[in-house]
């Protein structure tokens, strides 16, 4: 099979211009666009279908506030009081990741969260945010978050380096989690494609039947990954208000 | 006082107003593929993070391969420690 058929070329890398700053290439690239999309496909979606503010909602503004319940549903039962004041956060993660899936399952269209700098940059600010609301909640109090209550005193040089590797470990399970699932769902639905052209006579049918129903897997797991991503993102939060 | 059994009726029937109108929270039904894939990345996770603080400590003290060695078993004693509090995470729900 011949490189430019592969079913990895859908996450290649495409500048539409050459931009340098520094050493740093900087190019509007396809995952650039399809964030962009993303980006305003979310700002008109939730700014239009609110817009009318009716009292009995239509079906669109239904959606926007079916997702805004959605998120603040589980700020409230994860972090409880609060957690109110991250919903824009949180919010502003779950949509983008989930409408980032979702435009990345339009064929031809790229899918951004199939690459790990995407997702880890993204784990890295949820990281990163909730080590400093940690230290802002309890200050210097926050390393107590790695020393375990009623253990052997013997055991802390043991668990003190563990409880700090996983919690180091945080985001990068994080973004490998979304990052892989998008990738070997895409990936999958390509090779499946490439089935149905190689099989001789009539029997493609089935590959086109199987990748009709991977289709709406990918539309489920895009979801679930998105939900995943937003539910540790509050789980974090909560950790750094509540030590133990 | 009347007053007050009559908040407490109110109280009652609030509460099984709340419990008729919000419905259960739905328990999403995961595939065991899904299911390994999380436990996984968590192990793999701790593992990268460990094997990585291993080769900077051997790195800038000179220590090589005892860091790697130990911060490799850490690392993995980590990803189990992942794996257990995410289990009893989905055990409580």
């Amino acid at each position: 099979m011949a490189a430019k058929d592969s079913p990895l070329k859908q996450f290649e890398i495409i500048p539409y211009s050459k931009t340098e700053v520094g050493n740093y290439d900087i190019s509007f690239t396809n995952s650039s666009l399809s964030m962009v999309i993303t980006v305003v496909v979310i700002t008109l979606f939730l700014t239009l279908t609110v817009n009318p503010r009716s009292l009995v909602p239509t079906r669109m503004q239904l959606i926007s506030e079916l997702m805004y319940n959605f998120i603040a549903q589980l700020l409230s039962d994860t972090v409880g009081d609060n957690g109110k004041k991250y919903f824009p956060f949180v919010f502003s993660i779950f949509m983008f990741v989930l409408i980032g899936n979702m435009v990345g399952m339009v064929p031809y269209q790229f899918t951004f969260t199939s690459h790990i700098i995407v997702t880890f940059a993204l784990a890295s600010v949820v990281f990163i945010g909730v080590t400093i609301l940690g230290f802002v909640n309890h200050g210097i109090k926050f390393f107590t978050f790695f020393y375990i209550p009623g253990v052997p005193f013997y055991m802390h040089p043991l668990l003190i380096p563990i409880e700090v590797i996983s919690y180091l470990s945080r985001p990068i399970s994080l973004s490998v989690r979304l990052f892989a699932n998008m990738l070997a769902g895409h990936t999958l639905l390509k090779v499946f494609a490439g089935f149905v052209v190689a099989m001789p006579f009539f029997t493609g049918a089935l590959p086109l039947v199987f990748i009709v129903a991977l289709t709406g897997l990918e539309i489920l797991i895009a979801f679930l990954q998105a939900y995943v991503f937003a539910i540790l993102t509050c789980l974090y939060i909560n950790d750094a208000y509540h030590l133990h | 006082m009347v007053d007050e059994d009559k908040i407490k009726e109110l109280k009652e029937r609030i509460e099984t107003a709340k419990s008729i109108n919000t419905p259960p929270s739905q328990k999403k039904k995961e595939s065991g593929a899904g299911f390994g894939f999380k436990i996984s990345t968590e192990i793999i996770a701790a593992l990268v993070v460990g094997v990585g603080i291993g080769l900077i400590v051997d790195k800038y003290l000179g220590t090589k391969p005892f860091g790697l060695i130990i911060f490799f078993i850490f690392g993995a004693i980590a990803g189990f420690l992942n794996v257990y509090r995410v289990m009893r995470r989905i055990e409580k729900q």
